[in-house]
């Protein structure tokens, strides 16, 4: 039977049916009609979309509801939970590219990484390098999980922070994926579970997003982004390097919109400088004790030092250089964003070198 | 044959890189910054938009706080990561620009005015500024005469 003498069919067997003519009312709803972006030099990017009523960014978005930013509302629509609708509560100028940068630097584990090119370790440095990994994931799986629970209520007022995240959650898939791939790749296996101290302190913020960023990025991040450098630069083979490479360059990505949103709420928000000092003074004390675990501590040194012999002395001199570098960025970012640390928890600020030692004001 | 540093040669390489699609793909995705490298007395700015290098060109010390960030080390260093690459083809693992940046005491990448933001975008899109030196392994390369 052709399509004409079945749409032929059809029509005979619905004669009989009533239908009302179309209402069409719809079609005169509409915020703002004729819009006709056009594509730049590098294509139709998310940031290119906010021309006219569609680029109005609310400082407070009211609506729960579903509603894109820019269409037009329909009455009685039960509200939501998205009890995230204020601006300063997620905004950062920086999502619109960070989005469009995270969906075109897209890899994949299971073929983008030159898996062929692993070869075997010595049995300690394959199983220091599986310990690593092992904490990672978690830490990778804490962050996606943060995210997850904040994303899903952000209004949908700051839709490029929201798509934003959306990828930021899959590019953590991802790390948990390559790191998954690598243990289980070169004869290894998972190592031991984490203690997870800082994960729990990320995934127990319940106060609000950006107290959520102070403790995922400002805090922990940067300590996650050295050992990314570090084992960038003591990478065994050209799979490794791919991996970590990649990672580092996923992790500085969110660290962007961390440090953008976090300068954003503290010029839009009385008293938000103060209440992420109060964040870092609690929060500190878990960062280093979670950099002081000796299981992951260790199993970086023998990664760095080639072995356990190598990781006592070398290895452990590269692990001190790495946790420094880490708070010397902490206290950078610190300063920057305005909430300048004049004096840090005593055990993070003892494994900086002694002349770097931040000391507490004098009484006066 | 190009000599290393000068604007012909860095130009040598910028089209190196821009011609081969293999580095523009996965990590190695569009990147907009400006890089400027501080190699000896003479600075040279990379402007990289999209899927390419844009620009090459020299500029003066008081240009650098228009740049995102600056590349800076010691002309040996330079000259040591250049070597390493034309003779293994990329930068083996001690000559890579990350492994640099964390050897070097002061670092190799630095924001002007510490600003935390641009200072970011040398980890971001540290792979296409990999591969844009590991490019130069195809430009026949003399380096310039220093005394």
């Amino acid at each position: 039977m052709t399509q004409a003498s079945r749409i032929k069919n059809l029509t005979a067997s619905v004669a009989h049916i009533d239908i009302s003519p179309p209402r069409l009312e719809w079609m005169g709803h509409s915020m703002q009609w004729g819009t006709r972006v056009k594509k730049g030099e590098h294509g139709l990017r998310l940031g290119d979309l906010n021309v006219g009523i569609y680029g109005e960014i609310p400082e407070h978005w009211e609506d729960q509801t579903r509603r894109p930013r820019g269409a037009a509302d329909l009455p009685g629509m039960p509200p939501l939970p998205y009890h995230l609708r204020s601006k300063h509560q997620v905004w950062a100028d920086s999502a619109a590219d960070l989005y469009e940068e995270a969906i075109q630097h897209r890899w994949i584990p299971a073929t983008d990484i030159p898996w062929n090119d692993l070869s075997p370790l010595s049995e300690e440095v394959e199983r220091a390098v599986c310990q690593v990994l092992t904490e990672l994931m978690q830490a990778a799986n804490a962050e996606l999980e943060c995210i997850t629970y904040w994303q899903e209520q952000m209004s949908y007022g700051y839709h490029e922070v929201k798509q934003f995240l959306a990828v930021a959650a899959l590019t953590c898939a991802r790390h948990i994926d390559a790191f998954r791939k690598r243990c289980l790749a070169n004869g290894g296996g998972l190592g031991l579970e984490s203690r997870g101290r800082m994960n729990r302190a990320v995934l127990e913020s319940r106060g609000g997003w950006t107290e959520a960023v102070v403790y995922v990025y400002l805090l922990r991040g940067f300590y996650i982004q050295a050992q990314y450098r570090f084992l960038l630069a003591h990478a065994h083979n050209a799979a490794e390097r791919e991996i970590f490479a990649n990672c580092l360059a996923d992790h500085a990505r969110h660290m962007t919109y961390a440090l953008d949103h976090l300068k954003y709420a503290i010029n839009q928000r009385d008293g938000q400088r103060a209440i992420i000092q109060t964040l870092l003074s609690i929060g500190e004390r878990t960062l280093a004790r979670e950099i002081q675990e000796p299981v992951q501590r260790s199993a970086l040194a023998i990664v760095f030092g080639g072995g356990v012999e190598g990781g006592r002395q070398e290895g452990t001199a590269r692990w001190l250089a790495l946790v420094r570098s880490s708070i010397r960025e902490y206290l950078n970012a610190c300063e920057w964003l305005g909430v300048k640390r004049n004096i840090i928890h005593r055990d993070l600020n003892a494994l900086l070198p002694l002349d770097e030692q931040l000391k507490p004001p004098e009484q006066g | 044959m190009a000599v290393f540093p000068s604007v012909e040669w860095f130009n040598a390489v910028r089209e190196r890189y821009n011609a081969d699609e293999t580095l523009h793909t996965g990590g190695g995705g569009p990147c907009e910054a400006k890089a400027a490298l501080c190699i000896g007395d003479n600075i040279y700015l990379l402007e990289f938009d999209g899927f390419e290098c844009a620009e090459v060109r020299e500029i003066g010390r008081d240009n650098i706080d228009q740049t995102d960030f600056c590349l800076d080390m010691p002309m040996s260093e330079w000259i040591d990561m250049i070597n390493n690459v034309q003779e293994n083809g990329a930068a083996d693992l001690h000559h890579t620009l990350s492994t640099i940046d964390l050897e070097l005491e002061d670092g190799l990448a630095r924001a002007p005015g510490d600003d935390q933001y641009k200072r970011d975008l040398f980890y971001r899109y540290n792979q296409n500024f990999q591969d844009f030196f590991d490019a130069s392994a195809g430009v026949a390369t003399t380096i310039a005469n220093l005394d």
